[in-house]
């Protein structure tokens, strides 16, 4: 009985078409939440979501991710709070792709995006730096870091949605 | 142990020193009662109210007198209505409180939600974050939720400088008044105010220039909150991120011990650099403070214009040699000039750098003089004899202590020593202030007895011509231990004392302890050796030796001026090898080119110069060759301060490239040398041969100089709100060398001194010591350029008018072959007949010692 049934199943999948995908011709579509490369976010206006907080960098259970801030100026502003990331590095290498830092991150700067065929030759070129991960600006639009008008940007943070 | 009383906390009995706060009293059992406005280094005000408990006492018959007793035997607790603010409440015999009911949780958590109504909650970007009380206390007891409208949070102004090193964030301040207090309890600067009131209640500074206080980044230490941050650290790191490694402050005599932040460095080559100076908890020597030379005064070990490489002068120009080449190069030159050699050490050299270059002199020749720059102060012997008392601990000082100052400017020179001798002044010591001028402490003093420059002894003989008169000499100690008693006597005798003076020490000797600090200002190095003795000798007199908070501290010029006299380096020799200036010299870490002219011109004659440094001072540019040698925050080391703590500093930053510690190079020249031996692979080695060799340093090694206590107040740990952001101790609270006075079977001896003081008649230039200079260690620290003022000269109003010149004129001062170009000063600190010019206010050398000069005005 036993045998029969064994049978009944490789006989069903003998008819059944193959799943074997024609890599790299054919592409699977991905999950909308797929965590690949990556991404450092902008707003509309081109300014830099990340604020140079490092909580992602505490968040990351390896390790992988270097951040050094500093301050932004009306002459020379990066983001619209008062501190910017100087320094952001991800080595891809020691990654794992947990999303930790997404969570973590208060301004919705790092996003885990789609991109996933990550090669490269050197160890070294494994670290990712700010103008690798960073989204390309907007059209249209200034780059940073720009010039802004004085008393614009105020706050420390850009202001965060209500928490409820 | 002092009296104590018992209190129930939480039901619990405990023993607690009696008059202790209740907050304090509770966490020495373990007890912790949140605070914001109450810290233990200052007067409780309640303000906060985080600290709310249930206060009850035991209820007392009043005709029996004794507790109420319940039915199962218990005393009965009579609890008040309303909750009280514990940091508010000393402790008295019965009292009880309860810390968790759910009366107190409520509390705590309406107080939390209420502070949190406009904190704007930008954690993430705030450099408190992550060692912030507030953030602490409200996830330990804060509500999960607010009921007041986010969007009814009221914005106000995050970037306001106060001074050029400070920055309020107006929404983050919770109004605790820490900073105020400190300003106005600790320091006594009246700097910051409160100003409106209600919701628009916020700090400001009042005074101009703003923040101008020498201990400002205390209060980004004591802030709960992120309100106050360091205009130097600003967004340096986060402080997770930062690893700890305790060290000594490298500026001034008092040795504070700080905690360098270090962290990684993309900037610096991914090298492990210092972000951030902290004070470290020492209760003997800086309790929990630091002033801002020693916070922001680190930068010169990550400065650019390090040396790099060993530089030898060819023809004029210089060429990169390497170390083995150098070696070689010193060690012939060594063997060549045998006795005509001269070695020079500088005030920041570690004792472990001072004992290897002792160690190669001695085996250069037999009789080469090793001399300490700047030659100004002396008084080994004195302080031998009659230093502090082991354990000395001027932060508590009382009433029943006098403290004298003398011939200092003490916020100047020792400003962490002035904030504790004014605090122990508000606490009713007796503080004496002799100065010829007025300085800062004349505030705080009990007395301030005014001389001519040049008269210091003449005062601390007064002083001791008075206790022999008034029978205030220990009898016991002159009789038993001490030598020279009946020469000083005689030479005491028949001095006639006038009234200032025995005012003076009818004050200063009618108290259980008595500290002198003496300095050096105006005096020339003979009239301060002479200082030093007339104070040893007062103190010996009276018996103010061989206690806790007795005897004679000197106000070094350097941080380890105190090491290198106790290593057999001094003043002297440096004198008699500029009289008879030998052919060789071997300079560690001095700059006596850019100080003094006399030492340029001898330098300038020596055939060769050999100079260990870290920047190319104008010594080392006059050199034949150069070593580059570490700073203190890249390798191992250890400082005497000048209570005679040896205190160890740590490795904190990644070396420099090509350079070596001091030690290291002396001992690679020496192992070349005849007779010489291999170099020891650590300082903690060079320590063992130090204690074998020195009897002061006799049996202190490493491991001991790192031991640590549990300190009063207890900071550093997990409870942030308590104490501030202070470290605790975990690198050591060092070790201080015990005085013959202490000592039973030695005998001390006392001399007649020569108070002899020369008349200045003619208008008399005398160098004054500041606290912000351009010392070559400090000079990097671009964040404090701002407080560096320009060269200037002070006049006193009367010298002015005859000379012409008014406040703000330019001048040149003629002194001897020297002109100096300052801008004048006429604001009532100098005695008629008298300049004052700071030192190392330029790379230009002004005179070491009191100096006839004369001035013209520049004409514009």
């Amino acid at each position: 009985m036993n045998l029969v049934r064994g049978f009944a199943t490789t006989f069903k999948h003998i008819l059944e078409g193959p799943v074997t995908v024609q890599y790299p011709e054919q592409e699977r579509p991905l999950r909308e939440r797929f965590k690949g490369k990556h991404a450092l976010k902008r707003y509309d206006n081109g300014l830099e979501k990340c604020i140079g907080c490092s909580l992602c960098a505490a968040a990351c259970p390896a390790d992988a991710i270097w951040v050094e801030a500093a301050e932004n100026t009306d002459e020379e502003r990066y983001s619209p709070g008062e501190r910017y990331a100087k320094t952001y590095e991800i080595n891809m290498l020691r990654c794992i792709f947990c999303g930790y830092c997404e969570d973590a991150c208060p301004t919705e700067a790092i996003v885990l995006e789609h991109e996933f065929r990550l090669s490269f030759n050197d160890r070294r070129d494994a670290i990712y730096t700010k103008d690798k991960l960073i989204d390309p600006l907007p059209a249209g639009v200034e780059g940073t870091p720009r010039q802004t008008e004085p008393g614009v940007y105020t706050r420390s943070i850009p202001d965060m949605k209500n928490p409820d | 142990m002092a009296e104590t009383v018992t209190i129930s906390i939480d039901g619990q009995s405990y023993q607690v020193p009696k008059g202790a706060n209740l907050v304090d009293a509770a966490k020495l059992h373990g007890t912790d009662i949140p605070v914001f406005c109450y810290h233990p280094k200052m007067k409780p005000v309640g303000m906060c109210r985080m600290c709310l408990v249930e206060l009850g006492s035991v209820t007392v018959n009043r005709e029996s007198g004794k507790p109420d007793l319940d039915e199962h035997g218990q005393p009965v607790i009579r609890w008040q209505p309303k909750l009280q603010t514990a940091c508010t409440q000393t402790v008295s015999e019965g009292m009880a409180i309860r810390t968790s009911t759910a009366k107190v949780v409520e509390a705590r958590d309406d107080i939390l939600e209420f502070i949190l109504t406009s904190h704007p909650l930008d954690c993430p970007i705030c450099d408190k974050g992550g060692e912030c009380p507030l953030q602490n206390l409200t996830m330990a007891y804060g509500p999960g939720e607010s009921q007041f409208l986010y969007d009814d949070k009221q914005h106000l102004a995050k970037h306001v400088p106060l001074g050029e090193l400070i920055y309020l964030d107006r929404e983050r301040c919770i109004q605790c008044a820490r900073c105020t207090r400190f300003c106005d309890e600790v320091v006594g600067d009246d700097v910051l105010a409160f100003h409106e009131r209600g919701r628009k209640l916020q700090i400001v500074t009042v005074s101009d220039p703003p923040f101008d206080t020498k201990f400002s980044g205390n209060t980004t230490d004591i802030c709960p909150v992120g309100a106050l941050t360091t205009a130097d650290f600003r967004f340096g790191a986060r402080p997770w991120e930062l690893s700890e490694v305790p060290s000594i402050c490298p500026h001034c005599p008092v040795g504070c011990n700080i905690s360098a932040s270090t962290r990684l460095d993309r900037d610096s080559g991914g090298k492990k650099v210092i972000k951030r100076i902290m004070p470290r908890q020492n209760e003997q020597v800086n309790e929990i403070w630091i002033c801002d030379k020693g916070r922001f005064g680190h930068h010169h070990s990550l400065s650019s214009n390090r040396l790099q490489t060993p530089m030898l002068k060819k023809d004029g120009a210089w060429v990169e040699i390497d170390w083995k080449t150098a070696y070689q190069e010193v060690t012939s030159r060594l063997q060549k000039y045998g006795e005509k050699v001269g070695f020079l050490a500088g005030p920041s050299l570690s004792n472990e750098d001072l004992w290897e270059m002792r160690k190669l002199a001695r085996r250069t020749c037999r009789d080469c003089q090793i001399g300490l720059w700047p030659a100004t102060m002396t008084g080994l012997e004195a302080v031998t004899q009659a230093g502090v008392g082991v354990g000395t601990h001027l932060a508590a000082l009382g009433p029943e202590s006098a403290i004298l100052v003398i011939a200092s400017d003490f916020e100047e020179e020792a400003p962490i020593w002035w904030l504790q001798v004014k605090q122990a002044a508000d606490r009713g010591a007796k503080v004496m202030v002799a100065n010829a001028r007025p300085t800062k402490l004349d505030q705080y003093a009990k007395c301030v007895v005014r001389y001519e420059y040049g008269e210091a002894v003449e005062v601390l003989n007064h002083i001791a011509v008075f206790a022999r008169r008034h029978d205030k000499l220990n009898q016991t100690l002159v009789e038993g231990r001490v030598d020279g008693f009946a020469e000083l006597e005689a030479d005491l005798k028949g001095k006639r004392v006038p009234k200032q003076h025995s005012e003076a020490a009818e004050l200063l000797l009618d108290t259980e302890n008595l500290v002198i600090f003496a300095g050096n200002e105006g005096l020339t190095l003979a009239q301060q050796a002479e200082l030093m003795q007339a104070a040893a000798n007062l103190l010996i007199l009276t018996g103010h030796v061989a206690r806790p908070n007795n005897g004679l501290v000197a106000v070094w010029p350097g941080a380890n001026m105190q090491g290198a006299l106790d290593l057999g380096f001094s003043a002297e020799a440096t004198v008699s090898l500029l009289d008879n200036p030998p052919s060789m010299w071997v300079i560690g870490d001095a700059d006596p080119v850019a100080e003094d002219a006399r030492a340029a011109a001898v330098l300038d004659q020596a055939e060769f110069v050999v100079v260990s440094t870290q920047f190319m001072t104008p010594t080392a540019e006059q050199a034949d060759l150069v070593l580059p040698v570490l700073s203190f925050a890249e390798r191992e080391g250890t400082f005497t301060n000048a209570m005679r703590r040896v205190q160890r500093f740590y490795m904190a930053q990644t070396p420099l490239e090509g350079a070596l510690s001091a030690w290291k190079v002396f001992a690679q020249i020496g192992s070349a040398l005849p007779g010489g031996d291999k170099p020891r692979i650590s300082a903690a080695l060079v320590m063992r041969d130090i204690a074998q060799h020195v009897v002061r340093y006799a049996g202190m090694n490493y491991t001991d100089l790192a031991h640590v206590e549990t300190q009063f107040p207890d900071v550093g740990g997990h409870d942030l709100y308590y104490g501030g952001n202070a470290y605790a101790n975990h690198g050591g609270l060092g070790i201080q060398w015990a005085t013959n006075a202490e000592k039973e079977n030695y005998r001390l001896t006392v001399r007649p001194v020569s108070a002899e003081a020369p008349k200045y008649e003619d208008l008399t230039l005398i160098p004054i010591r500041l606290l912000y200079n351009r010392d070559v260690l400090f000079e990097p620290s671009t964040v404090m350029h701002a407080r560096i003022p320009a060269p200037y000269a002070d006049f006193n109003a009367k010298d002015a008018a005859q000379l012409g010149i008014i406040d703000g004129d330019q001048v040149v001062i003629s002194a001897g072959d020297l002109q100096i170009n300052v801008s004048a000063r006429v604001n009532g600190q100098a005695p008629t007949g008298f300049v004052l010019l700071p030192i190392r206010l330029s790379q230009l050398p002004v005179p070491a010692a009191p100096a006839m000069c004369s001035v013209q005005k520049v004409e514009e």
